[in-house]
């Protein structure tokens, strides 16, 4: 009995081992005091978007392993608010010099990023901009690096327009109801819409994923056969639409557009099952907000900066 | 002057079935009183009333003057709640506070106090109760009580999980607090403790008090008898085949658990072997043990007259080697009671891969006219049935098996006068197609009306075999009481 | 007899899912269209097979929270073999059933063997597989195209998929097994009533295992019907996935506490929640007004089922009225 569990133990301890130092390296965290420690609070990591993001932020570190050390964290899915400001509260207590954050929820987090700020952070809001009455309520000032995404989706809302008649149907398929950015692109698939002449007869939400709004876009097309567009405010939940649009048969027949131009999506440009979606560089938006925060702990100044949003469309 | 004064006392749990009948008792103020009797003659059910845990029926219980919190039970069964500190379980009722809050450093040291009056001066009671051993744990619900300010203590088995000086200890409290004025009702199986610090003794029998004695005028043969009876058996065993002895499983020091120790014995083919007993004797652990429900810790079982070696590791080898099992609890470990009564039946005979709805039901028709079991539809609900009928499906379960070996644990426990005819008829006829039978029951005169051979167990050991020619209630009494005494022997 | 069974036992369920149904044709202009129907049945395969499973664990007093993130992991290498791997559908399809019966296996040998409540160990495989799904996918959804296209699209005359097809028949064979062998009437007892089940002489724990094994195995094949409707997977495919299942078998009056169940009921219980879900998003109802409702038909179903045996006893006298005329 004591034999097997002395042996139990060395299993579990190298299993572990293998772990911890595999994550070690990841984290490239080396105690090194005299650099200012950054780190990256993700939504999911299982959605790609981010994954770029955080991609693209270990690169631009590697490249300067001098200037500052990086700590990359995701959550387990998009709306996991708590896990989210548990994360900030766990990088405040670890000492770091900056957080640099895509939240989850345009105004739940704020409080979370007060503390983290009297306690002598410097924050980074990077792609879904916090909300700037609660803002404002709590006397605080958070500069935000990003893209417009009312803008891009104007612009993806813009390109289907195009190919549609005036007083034709589309459905808009949104994010998460709670989050800034989510709602920003509705207002921008609206806007376009509205100049367009075009009417939007459905609109609801696919939580952002893509089994959801495979299901949301049947209802629709069930629901509403004169729609000719549907209109997503993520490529995860325009993976679904298509495959919705094939499942009625309508293939080829209704437009479907994405936004944040995963890599999955681009067969779909390719061979035009998607009309368009919008490239936000995401890896440049991390590295655009580290590079911030890096600017401010030096002295610099802090200010709002937009970053590009680039329409993609079939070549 | 009397503590309390009890008359006329009526109790029953169970319209028609009294537990304490016409009851008078007397306890006097530093008298140690002991309570004897065998199994269900109402001691518990009296400690209870005293407490007022239960209440009685009728009759007149004076207390004199006292209120019934002065009155401390220590309960047979252990009252520990294991995630509190030792301190916590003693003062339970009685938390110091400071602002409402528990006050934890008066808490342990009046603990410390109270432990070093049952000897567990260095026992951290601020150390969860559930990390004690039994005794212990025993002691530390001694130590509560003794803490309260009580005036009668009841004491119920307070010994059954205590060594020698820590039995000496407890004496010496009982001393002590009997000097103090405190009257002790001790309730024991134990003769020799007993005689060591009882004052009186009063015999209990079928919820009756037989009688009161001085404990230094009586001799222990003359409290068995007493505590044993007389009662005429109604029935008598089918009668023995005189055939020559075929063995039909024969047990040779069969050890398990806590409760199993050393037991051998052989059983024959067409004999029904009783076992007696008190309860907690290890009876049913035998029979589990032999079953393959519980695990077996050494000793050996063959079956039949060729003497195979049989080692069961769960009840699948044992029915695939026609064992049958009827369990004590049958809601608990026999029945499926929102199933149907054919459901239930076929539960152990039935090996094939698709049920077959009919010859299930048919079946079940058919074992169920061997026990004249009462039922509406076999598609009923077990739940539905009385104790008798239910008792009577889980034996016909056994009887489709065509089991050659039977254990009956309390067969007729709970169950009504007919359906008890009904099992006894059955047992006849098992007897009569030469299968072997052994069958534990705590109603002696059961035991004594349809066994051809009574083993007695005590304190998980076998400690007497009787045939009809040798056994009588004062001599089964006897040998159930004789496991419990000469401890120090025992515990070597 | 057969009648009787079937209004006691599910006409109440049937009853409740066509109440539903035209309750959004008179709220929705096109809810009652054979595309309405032939949508729910394409997403009806993969909760199906899930509850099946889940049925049966329920049945033995045990419960699987792993089966969503175990069929993401599914769904995923199934994607990944196809698209990266260049297999065959079939191989590729069998592996990923493979992998939901791995997992199966591990939920089953930790609970049963070493007693540990499979509520622990299926919160622990649940972490395990959507751990395992992020690595496998490097966080990307993985697309097939057009591959698993033949799966899912309607057939010709019946206007259902091939997929829903397999479903039922699973669902038919289940029920047959639960109540027609002694396998299933095992199962039962089981939940009922364990020691008195091995105490009858009943072998108990490869039952107990074979039941996650099982579960695990759906979860593969209903991974395949998933990725098949979604022409892809990610590891976010089966978030919340076993709160549905459990709501749906639940709706379909298996109970929790082991030992009463019915694959069919779990199935119209399927139904009801995808039915609900599609209706809702076709009356355009707003996002909280979907999750109110949803939860307000479950705790509905659940307290219709304590009645069921009442509702099923009245419509048998309707119905015995109705024949004597």
């Amino acid at each position: 009995m004591k034999r097997d569990s002395f042996f139990i133990n060395i299993i579990m301890l190298t299993i572990f081992g293998f772990f911890l130092s595999s994550c070690g390296q990841n984290s490239g965290d080396s105690g090194d005091s005299d650099k200012p420690v950054v780190a990256l609070v993700m939504k999911s990591l299982a959605n790609e978007f981010f994954k770029t993001m955080a991609d693209g932020a270990e690169k631009h570190q590697a490249a300067n392993p001098d200037q500052y050390e990086l700590i990359v964290n995701g959550i387990r899915n998009e709306t996991d608010l708590t896990a989210q400001v548990n994360l900030v509260e766990q990088m405040v207590s670890r000492g770091v010099d900056a957080i640099v954050i895509a939240p989850a929820d345009s105004k739940a987090l704020a409080p979370a990023l007060k503390r983290a700020i009297d306690a002598g952070v410097t924050v980074i809001n990077i792609d879904n901009q916090l909300d700037q009455d609660v803002l404002k309520e709590a006397s605080l000032t958070i500069p935000f690096v990003g893209p417009d995404n009312r803008e891009g989706a104007r612009m993806v809302g813009d390109q289907v327009a195009k190919q549609l008649q005036k007083g034709d149907a589309v459905a808009i398929i949104e994010g998460v109801p709670t989050a800034f950015n989510a709602v920003q692109r509705r207002l921008g698939f609206e806007d376009a819409m509205e100049a367009a002449g075009i009417k939007i007869v459905s609109s609801q939400s696919g939580s952002w994923e893509m089994a959801k709004a495979n299901t949301v876009a049947s209802a629709m097309l069930s629901e509403h056969p004169e729609i000719k567009a549907i209109l997503c405010a993520n490529d995860s939940m325009a993976l679904g639409a298509v495959q919705a649009v094939k499942a009625a048969g309508q293939n080829g027949k209704i437009l479907v557009a994405g936004f944040d131009n995963i890599s999955a999506i681009n067969p779909l440009i390719e061979s035009g099952e998607v009309a368009a979606t919008a490239d936000q560089h995401g890896d440049e938006l991390a590295v655009f907000g580290i590079e911030a925060a890096l600017k401010i702990l030096d002295g610099g100044e802090s200010v709002n900066r937009k970053t590009r949003v680039d329409l993609i469309t079939k070549p | 002057m009397n503590a309390i004064t009890i008359q006329n006392l009526q109790k029953s749990y169970v319209p028609g079935v009294p537990v304490l009948k016409d009851f008078d008792f007397e306890i006097a103020e530093g008298e140690v009183h002991a309570l004897v009797g065998s199994n269900g003659a109402g001691k518990s059910t009296l400690a209870k009333i005293l407490t007022g845990l239960t209440p009685a029926n009728s009759g007149n219980i004076d207390r004199h003057g006292r209120d019934e919190s002065a009155i401390v039970l220590v309960l047979q069964e252990l009252n520990i709640i294991p995630t509190l500190t030792i301190a916590e379980n003693i003062y339970i009722n009685a938390l110091p506070r400071r602002f409402g809050v528990i006050n934890q450093a008066s808490l342990n040291h009046k603990a410390k106090q109270a432990l070093g009056r049952v000897g567990l001066k260095n026992l951290d009671p601020s150390l969860p109760a559930g990390s004690l051993g039994v005794g212990q744990q025993q002691l530390i619900e001694i130590a509560s009580a003794l803490e309260k300010e009580s005036s009668v203590l009841i004491l119920d088995e307070p010994t059954a999980a205590l060594t020698g000086p820590e039995i000496e200890l407890l004496f010496d409290n009982v001393r002590a607090l009997q000097k103090q004025g405190v009257a002790i009702l001790y309730i024991s199986h134990r003769m020799d403790e007993i005689a060591r610090i009882c004052d009186r003794v009063t015999v209990m029998r079928d919820g009756r008090r037989i009688a009161t004695h001085q404990v230094s005028e009586v001799e222990t043969t003359q409290l068995v008898a007493e505590m044993a009876g007389s009662e005429i058996s109604s029935r008598t065993a089918a009668p023995s085949q005189q055939k020559e002895k075929i063995t039909g499983i024969s047990v040779s020091n069969l050890s398990g658990g806590e409760k199993v120790k050393n037991v051998s014995f052989d059983a024959y083919r067409g004999e029904i072997l009783g076992i007696a007993g008190l309860i907690g004797a290890g009876r049913t652990e035998t029979l589990r043990a032999i079953f393959g429900a519980d695990p077996i810790s050494g000793g050996e079982i063959r079956l039949g007259p060729e003497q195979i070696p049989f080692h069961p590791k769960s009840p699948s080898d044992s029915v695939a080697k026609k064992l049958a099992l009827v369990p004590e609890d049958r809601k608990q470990d026999g029945l499926l009671l929102p199933l149907s009564i054919t459901a239930n039946t076929v539960l152990a005979s039935n090996r094939s891969l698709l049920l077959d709805d009919a010859g299930d039901r048919n079946a079940t028709v058919t074992t169920g006219e061997r026990l004249a079991l009462k039922y509406d539809s076999p598609d009923q609900a077990v739940g539905d049935l009385s104790g008798g009928n239910q008792q009577k499906v889980v034996i016909s379960r056994w009887l489709l098996c065509e089991s050659d070996i039977y254990l009956f644990d309390e067969p007729t426990r709970g169950v009504d006068v007919a359906a008890k005819e009904s099992i006894y008829t059955l047992l006849d006829e098992l007897v009569e197609a030469n299968k072997t039978i052994i069958l534990v029951s705590s109603d002696l005169t059961e035991l004594m009306s349809i066994s051809h051979r009574i083993l007695v167990m005590s304190n998980g050991r076998i400690t007497g075999e009787f045939e009809p020619e040798t056994w009588s209630r004062e001599a089964i009494t006897a040998a159930a009481f004789a496991g419990y005494e000469n401890r120090k022997e025992t515990a070597a | 007899m057969n009648m009787k069974r079937f209004l006691t036992d599910y006409a109440p369920m049937f009853i409740i899912w066509v109440i539903l149904i035209l309750l959004f044709g008179s709220l929705s202009d096109n809810f009652l269209s054979s595309r309405t129907l032939s949508t729910i049945a394409g997403q009806v395969p993969p909760l199906v097979l899930v509850c099946c499973g889940m049925t049966l664990i329920l049945i033995v007093a045990g419960i699987d929270l792993s089966v969503g993130s175990v069929l993401a992991f599914c769904a995923t290498l199934f994607c990944l073999l196809i698209s990266k791997g260049n297999w065959p559908v079939p191989i590729a399809g069998l592996a990923a059933i493979a992998a939901g019966g791995v997992f199966g296996l591990i939920n089953g040998l930790v609970s049963v063997c070493f007693k540990v409540p499979s509520f622990i160990v299926t919160l622990g495989t649940l972490k395990i597989a959507f751990g395992l799904s992020l690595l496998i996918s490097r966080s990307e959804t993985i697309t097939v195209g057009m591959k698993l296209e033949n799966l899912i699209s309607p057939l010709p005359v019946l206007g259902i998929p091939i997929s829903f097809i397999v479903a039922l028949c699973l669902v038919v064979i289940g029920q047959f097994i639960l109540s027609k062998t002694i396998y299933g009437r095992h199962l039962i007892a089981i939940g009922t009533n364990e020691s008195a089940v091995r105490l009858a002489g009943v072998a108990t724990t490869w039952k107990k295992v074979s039941v996650f094994v099982v579960t695990g195995i759906l979860a593969g094949l209903a991974s395949i019907f998933f990725a098949a409707r979604l022409g892809g997977a990610n590891a976010d495919l089966g978030n919340g996935f076993e709160l549905s299942a459990i709501a749906a078998v639940v709706i379909g009056g298996t109970s929790l506490m082991g030992g009463r169940g019915s694959l069919i009921n779990s199935f119209l219980g399927v139904l009801i929640i995808l039915t609900l879900d599609a209706g809702l998003a076709q009356v355009g109802a707003d996002e909280w007004v979907k999750h109110v409702i949803t939860g307000m038909v479950i705790i509905l179903a659940v307290l219709l089922d304590v009645m069921r045996g009442e509702m099923g006893n009245r419509l048998l006298q309707k119905y015995q009225q109705l024949r004597q005329k």
